[in-house]
């Protein structure tokens, strides 16, 4: 065995260290009182009776036994999940449609990759109150549009089986910030690759599918993650539309506006918590699910 | 002196945690100074005792309405109560809920001193958040009991106890078209209006009008709303919750009756199309701009009658309203296993936090607000007040603008004896599980999903349980 050599951290190196974490500092401090604090007592008050005004009383499971004989909780999981499963794939065809007309070297490119972002910046209730107008069954605009092909557009807000189609158009309004990161992966690819793959004689489509795409997969997978949180987080456009009953017929009453509810709308904190909980372990579910699955469609070389 | 770059950073770093400390340490910091400037100021003026400061909360509205709290504080202070109301938070901003906060400070041991509250004191009382106030009520120059309709009291009693004053109860009632009515050669007074849902329903029919499956002028749209419910519910002999036996009735044969009739009434007029009745305009708004942008069909002259509270009709002259001048109010019919009209309110509900560092000086205040501040209130923004010593004088300027003092005075006064016939509300301690619960039922009855049997059963057994596990809390 050779000689052992215990290494100790040199003066100047403590000091850096110690310079470091002061810098680092604020940031950890705010990681432990605003997100490592919350989920731990969550977790506690998930696991108690508490209302707020008296101490909270520990009942083991009671909250989760709670849950899942709830039939609201799944009512609005099921709204969620419907609202999840649709508004990310569609949002993210659609940034990635966007960010490729972005791409294209014509006049004014600046001023239409501005225009497209804009409504990202918009605050969510003034874009909602947009989107309601637009979505009104009679005189609106999209169902105008649709009138002159001869069908009848639907009662979006008013017809429980329209009312989540109406949220996830309304989602397209945020599409922006997706678009922008795209368009940010879009121009990362080289050109060398599309120039060789066009001169092996690859049309438009090939060059898109087997070489554009593939080397998007990595934005795609942040795209996805980001827009899965997001999509089960909706909560200021469904609170807008259908309020804390989810109007009309409970179709709108998503999942963080029952817990909300919950919480502030019957005080009773402690299921909101359990129902938190649960969403905060599904979407660590899912994005680990995602995340799983990289290795069979995320392409990570060039 | 020079400064290494590794010095720089050091000093940066510490200079970054020190500001996110000494922004933490604010609170403390702004509480230190105030008291500091509190000690100044006594000794200042030691011969002048210091007046008893509070501050007072309410969940918010308008610009107007807000002001009002203002400027009966300062009249409070100028009568020489010495106390003075030191903030009045009136809202909060727009990506925080009023709740929120005051349960956050209720939390924190520091909550205001009074507050307004729009969620029944029940609720709040059944959870240990509010302070009784009945010995305060009985030593009280304005607030005594019997200074106080009964019905609306109701929603302030828990446990034997009084935990609020209903300070402005605005009433319901139906609002009506009279011009409509007397196009058809139909008499367009207030006793002439039906005494029975039958005759209501009869009455409605008469003008309803469809253009293939828009709805283009309606009678009257069959009851829907949750907190509607419980004057429907009281018409037919029915209730929501019976507060002596804490027992949830939303199942009771008189309210599914209460649904039944809707639902036929639905079916009748309506083509049993709930969708197509709300998409074809505003019929649901009852007399306001609904979230679609779409004008009220009441103040657009397509539609005879809504319900709605008193609040309607100081706010009924909008830029809407059109092409006619004469409305009027009448009171509920009776349903069929009913035996007399009744009505429903909505209070803004006075109350003192559990921890209220002051509480005498904050019901002071409170018993000065529901009588002496009620002129200035209500000139703000109209609100039948409830206490019977508030003045008796007072109506809407806007009505009177459009249809004459008499006719002003006449509503309120009509509105203010709407009080008497209240049938009690607002009195379950899970009052916002309930209505959610109701409007569930209620809205599955109309889009065809369940039979008003089904659907009420299900919102009974799910309110009936979360009541017990409240009241085991």
């Amino acid at each position: 065995m050779g000689r052992v050599r215990r290494l100790r951290a040199r003066p100047l190196g403590r000091r850096e260290a110690l310079a470091g974490f002061l810098f680092v500092s604020p940031w950890l401090i705010a990681l432990v009182v605003f997100h490592v604090y919350p989920i731990v007592a969550a977790t506690y008050l998930s696991l108690s009776d508490y209302n707020i005004f008296n101490p909270p009383e520990f009942q083991g499971f009671d909250n989760y036994v709670k849950l899942w004989n709830d039939p609201t909780v799944w009512k609005a999981a099921g709204n969620s999940l419907f609202y999840a499963l649709l508004s990310v794939p569609i949002g993210l065809a659609a940034a990635l449609v966007l960010a490729l007309l972005l791409n294209r070297p014509v006049r004014g490119i600046g001023i239409h990759r501005t225009l497209f972002y804009m409504p990202a910046v918009v605050p969510p209730v003034a874009g909602t109150i947009v989107f309601l107008l637009l979505l009104e069954p009679r005189a609106g605009p999209l169902n105008t549009a649709i009138e002159t092909v001869g069908i009848d557009g639907p009662a979006w807000f008013q017809d429980p089986a329209f009312a989540k189609w109406g949220l996830i158009i309304l989602s397209l309004w945020g599409v922006g910030a997706a678009t922008l990161i795209f368009l940010a992966g879009l121009q990362e690819i080289p050109e060398s690759l599309l120039e060789a793959a066009s001169i092996d004689g690859a049309g438009a489509w090939r060059r898109f599918t087997n070489v554009t795409l593939p080397l998007l997969t990595p934005v795609i997978l942040f795209n996805l993650v980001i827009g899965v949180i997001y999509s089960f987080q909706v909560f200021d456009a469904a609170m807008i539309v259908g309020g804390t009953s989810g109007v009309p017929g409970g179709s709108t009453l998503m999942y963080m506006v029952h817990i909300y509810r919950t919480a502030f709308g019957y005080f009773d904190m402690g299921y909101a918590s359990a129902q938190a909980m649960v969403l905060f372990l599904v979407i660590v579910a899912v994005t680990g699910a995602i995340f799983g699955s990289t290795r069979r469609w995320v392409y990570e070389g060039v | 002196m020079v400064v290494s770059r590794r010095r720089f950073l050091q000093l940066m770093g510490m200079s970054g945690a020190a500001v996110l400390l000494g922004s933490c340490g604010g609170e403390e910091e702004v509480a230190q100074t105030t008291a500091a400037a509190g000690t100044s100021a006594t000794t200042a003026a030691p011969t002048t005792a210091a007046p008893t400061e509070i501050d007072f909360w309410l969940p918010g509205g308008s610009d107007p309405f807000c002001q009002g709290f203002e400027l009966v504080a300062d009249a409070f202070a100028a009568e020489g109560s010495g106390i003075n109301v030191r903030e009045v938070l009136c809202g909060v901003a727009d990506d925080e809920d009023f709740n929120e906060r005051l349960l956050a400070n209720l939390a924190a041991g520091t909550p205001p001193d009074a507050v307004i509250i729009w969620d029944p004191p029940v609720v709040f009382a059944s959870l240990g958040a509010l302070e009784p106030i009945d010995g305060l009520m009985a030593a009280s120059t304005n607030s005594k009991l019997e200074n106080w309709p009964e019905g609306v009291l109701a929603s302030c009693r828990w446990d034997g106890q009084i935990f609020g004053l209903p300070a402005t109860a605005s009433s319901y009632a139906i609002f009506y078209n009279e011009e409509l009515l007397e196009s058809k050669g139909i008499p367009s007074g207030r006793d002439d209006f039906p005494k029975t849902w039958d005759d209501l329903k009869a009455l409605s029919a008469e003008f309803v009008q469809w253009d293939g499956d828009t709805l283009i002028s309606a009678g009257m749209i069959p009851p829907y709303d949750a907190v509607e419910s419980w004057i429907w519910s009281s018409t037919n002999g029915g209730t929501l919750y019976d507060p002596e036996n804490r027992q949830v009735r939303l199942d009771s044969d008189e309210n599914i009756e209460m649904l039944d009739f809707g639902l036929q009434w639905l079916n009748e007029q309506y083509k049993g199309d709930w969708v197509a009745l709300d998409a074809s305009g505003n019929y649901l708004g009852a007399g306001y701009v609904d979230e679609l942008g779409r004008p009220p069909g009441f103040q657009s002259g397509h539609h005879l009658a809504v319900v709605n509270g008193f609040w309607l009709a100081a706010d009924m002259y909008g830029s809407e309203f059109t092409g006619w001048e004469r409305w009027n109010v009448a009171k509920f019919p009776v349903g069929p296993s009913g035996s007399s009209t009744a009505s429903g309110f909505w209070p803004n509900w006075c109350a003192i936090p559990r921890g209220s560092a002051n509480p005498e000086a904050a019901f002071a205040w409170l018993d000065y607000l529901v009588v002496d501040g009620m002129s200035t209130w209500f000139g703000q923004v109209p609100d039948i007040p409830t206490n019977r010593l508030a003045p008796t004088d007072l109506f809407p300027q806007s009505v009177a603008d459009q249809r004459g003092d008499e006719f002003a005075t006449d509503i309120t006064q009509f509105f203010k004896a709407q009080l008497d016939d209240a049938a009690p509300m607002w009195t379950c301690p899970v009052q916002s599980y309930m209505h959610d619960q109701l409007y569930t039922a209620i809205s599955s009855v109309m889009l065809k999903e369940a039979t008003p049997k089904e659907a009420l059963t299900l919102a009974q057994e799910a309110t009936q349980a979360e009541l017990d596990s409240v009241l085991a809390g």
